[in-house]
């Protein structure tokens, strides 16, 4: 009930928002190049629905920032785990992945386009730096913060390396981990968008660049509402309660 | 030195979990003479702290009349200085910029205002500590700043908010001893809410019982002054008192 | 095995600790030397052609030569002009716009979802239509990053301003504070580590807009250089491009941004860092 009740209160602002756009759009008689009426907005969506465009811009952008995402979890977080677990190691690569988190993503355009062509390959190269830099120093500050009383207590309890990184380590550094595969996923779609624009021919970015050649703005806001729409739900629904949860259920308490 | 007059005074809430409206005071009258020192003790949750919260503004009463030499008083205001349970010192700001943060509200120039705090800090025995901040200090050099920069400002009536609390048992003494000795030096008057009993017979000359939203009792503390630890602990007077007191609370 | 690593420990370990104790910079200096060895080696063995990956070598020497012919300067401080303007405009609407809806609810509850919605949008999505409306144009990429630039210090102030703990708000007023000063000596203050924070990370998302905005729209800028440079296939400025951001970005973030949070945040003992 509470939900529906926080859900509602969380719409209300919005629907005002379209309901202002329908009235200034008719009252100032906005020319459709520039911007346009809701009705050309909705017809445009049922338009990309029904024949099937849509959903394939959608299912393009979304595979691709799947496999790069998995593939640099996959890679970051043992490594990153790896790299942790001495205090030496650790704080030597810092500055190396504190660099490259810094060009995460978008920079890797041009050079991911050289080498792996226009495409899938590109996209996912650059959706998979942005995570994988980002959770590797984020996995990486995690493991260093667990005090090191824990990590002394499961030794003398008998944890081998195994169990000390799956009991340990893993669960230890998780909100942190949490964080950064937010923090790098928000770069992901960023550079997932950029990167369509210019370097493939199908998936949302690619969508909105080329309704610019036409000035078919109501495809563009159709376009950004559903990108919009999209991050809410995967930043909402998905990343921040799973960074609530890891964070709360274990009393951990972080630096926001 | 003012007096400070509480007329009447309720205050009810809705609470959204019960749906009910809730009275927290049901009615308070209360007159504090200049230069009183006057405590209020009750179990938790009778209501005193949103007394306090009335009298310094923060709250609106629902009811009733506050007054300050007999002119009403609305939302906070330098007249009624405020030591809180949490200290509430600006972290940002130096112990001194602390304690020279109300007459800087005022638009005291800065050399003066400076070598007021100076002076209050110096009376307080927290010279040393003027340009350190806040998270620098103990808890209890903390309160000590927080009940002088309420004074700094010259209030017309001081209030505290079991401003001891949060504080180590020894320091608390200590503390406590460093209020008597100040406010007999100076005559604030002063509203002090405490849930320790012996803490409010040791400062005070009346203690104020308060239960179910109401003044249960009332009872005069005639003990002499300085008033310190050593000799009070094993004082019949102020055992009796304390014992008195207590009973009351119990019987709330 | 074990006389090896007692070795590496004292000879090579120990002394890098030490110097780096003395010289802080060593720290974020020296990592970096395997990895440049390593890229080196790498080149050199032609895994895959040299036009794919060229060498450190190159690179330096492309660094130079675009130096000396002012283009590389001349990019430069477009990128840096562009966003410092786009990130001074988004300061002065964001701080304002969180400290109001921050401290009232009415605007609270009217705006956030609004502020949620539009950072999900992000800044990338805004190009298209911008272009329509202004073309390819300073004020396009400026809008760009202004955008990018609001939100996390808008979302961050809001934050700062909600931490603020009320007990503060009350002994300023009890002091003598009016609500506007209230707003002057405490609000803002006590949010101040927050704002840093917002500000932080709004210049790295702000940063990348700008190199996505140039890439895309651009005449000029560094993201303009690395993707001219692609279309002309020439790998070693696209890298040059890239080192050249990197270490920029490095330098701003953890020689000025950090140290600035740091000092607000931690000396007022509000921040628990580790």
């Amino acid at each position: 009930m509470r939900r529906l009740a926080s859900a509602t209160y969380f719409s209300l602002p919005l629907i005002a928002l379209v309901v202002l756009w329908a009235i200034v759009v008719r009252v100032f008689d906005v020319d459709p190049r520039v911007f346009p009426g809701i009705g050309s907005v909705v017809g445009a969506a049922v338009e990309s629905i029904r024949d099937g465009s849509l959903i394939n811009h959608v299912a393009a952008s979304m595979w691709r920032v799947v496999v790069g995402t998995v593939l640099a979890l996959v890679l970051a977080v043992p490594m990153g785990i790896a790299m942790g677990v001495s205090p030496g190691i650790s704080s030597f690569f810092t500055p190396i992945f504190r660099f490259f988190s810094v060009l995460a993503g978008i920079a890797w355009i041009p050079i991911a386009t050289l080498w792996f062509g226009y495409g899938f390959g590109a996209i996912v190269f650059v959706i998979f730096n942005a995570v994988f830099f980002v959770v590797t120093y984020n996995t990486l500050l995690g493991v260093t913060s667990i005090p090191m009383p824990l990590r002394h207590a499961a030794a003398s309890l008998g944890a081998g390396p195994w169990q000390m990184v799956t009991q340990v380590l893993l669960p230890g550094a998780l909100p942190n981990i949490v964080t950064g595969v937010r923090t790098g996923l928000g770069f992901a779609w960023r550079g997932l968008i950029a990167a369509e624009m210019i370097a493939t021919n199908v998936g949302l970015g690619y969508m909105l660049f080329v309704a610019r050649d036409f000035y078919r703005t109501e495809v563009i806001v159709f376009g950004m509402i559903v990108i919009g729409v999209l991050w809410m739900l995967i930043d909402r629904l998905l990343l921040v309660p799973l960074e609530r949860a890891t964070t709360e259920r274990w009393g951990m308490v972080r630096a926001e | 030195m003012k007096s400070l007059t509480l007329k009447n005074l309720q205050k009810t809430y809705f609470d959204p979990y019960s749906g009910t409206e809730v009275t927290a005071i049901r009615d308070v009258s209360l007159d504090v003479g200049p230069g009183e020192f006057v405590a209020i003790v009750g179990p938790s949750g009778c209501g005193k702290t949103t007394i306090l919260n009335m009298v310094a503004g923060f709250l609106a009463p629902s009811g009733g009349e506050i007054l300050v030499d007999s002119r009403p008083v609305h939302g906070p205001g330098p007249d009624r200085g405020v030591v809180f349970q949490s200290f509430a010192l600006f972290p940002w700001k130096t112990v001194l910029d602390n304690v020279a943060f109300g007459p800087k509200m005022r638009g005291i120039g800065r050399p003066e205002r400076e070598a007021s705090a100076r002076e209050f800090l110096e009376l307080a025995g927290l010279s040393h500590a003027a340009d350190r901040y806040p998270n620098e200090l103990s808890g209890g050099m903390q309160q000590r700043v927080g009940v002088v920069r309420a004074l700094a400002n010259h209030p017309d009536v001081l209030l505290m908010d079991e401003p001891f609390a949060s504080v180590d048992a020894q320091t608390r003494m200590t503390l406590q001893e460093e209020l008597a000795r100040i406010w007999q030096e100076r005559r604030t008057t002063v509203l002090f809410i405490t849930h320790d009993v012996a803490e409010a017979v040791f400062l005070a000359n009346r203690v104020i019982v308060l239960s179910g939203g109401r003044v249960q009792t009332e009872i005069e503390i005639a003990l002499p002054h300085p008033r310190s630890w050593d000799a009070l602990m094993d004082d019949d007077g102020f055992k009796a008192l304390s014992s008195q007191v207590l009973q009351q609370v119990r019987a709330a | 095995m074990s006389g090896a690593l007692q070795f590496w420990n004292a000879r090579v370990w120990a002394p890098y600790i030490r110097a780096t104790a003395r010289w802080p910079w060593l720290r974020s200096i020296v990592p970096f030397l395997p990895l440049i060895a390593l890229w080196w080696a790498v080149a050199e063995a032609e895994f895959v052609p040299r036009a794919f990956l060229p060498g450190p070598v190159e690179v330096v020497a492309s660094f130079f030569t675009l130096t000396y012919k002012g283009i590389l300067p001349e990019y430069l401080s477009d990128s840096v002009t562009r966003l410092a303007l786009g990130a001074a405009v988004g300061i002065a609407i964001g701080i304002p716009l969180g400290l109001l809806v921050g401290l009232n609810r009415t605007a609270h509850r009217a705006l956030w979802p609004i502020l949620l919605f539009f950072q999900a949008i992000g800044d990338i999505a805004w190009l298209p239509i911008l272009l329509i409306w202004f073309g390819f144009g300073l004020t396009t990429m400026t809008l760009v990053i202004v955008y990018t630039v609001l939100f996390p210090i808008v979302l961050n102030t809001v934050l700062g301003v909600r931490s603020v703990p009320f007990d503060l708000h009350r002994a300023a007023r009890s002091l003598g504070a009016s609500p506007a000063r209230v707003v002057w000596e405490v609000v803002l203050p006590g949010s101040l580590p927050n704002i840093m924070t917002g500000l932080r990370n709004g210049l790295g998302y702000g940063w990348r807009a700008l190199i996505a905005a140039e890439i895309i729209v651009g005449t000029s800028g560094i993201g303009f250089l690395m993707f001219d440079a692609r279309r002309a296939g020439s790998v070693v400025e696209i890298l040059l491009g890239m080192i050249v951001l990197g270490v920029l970005w490095y330098i701003v973030d953890a020689w000025i941004l950090a140290p600035i949070e740091r000092a607000t945040g931690e000396r007022w003992g509000m921040v628990q860092r580790r």
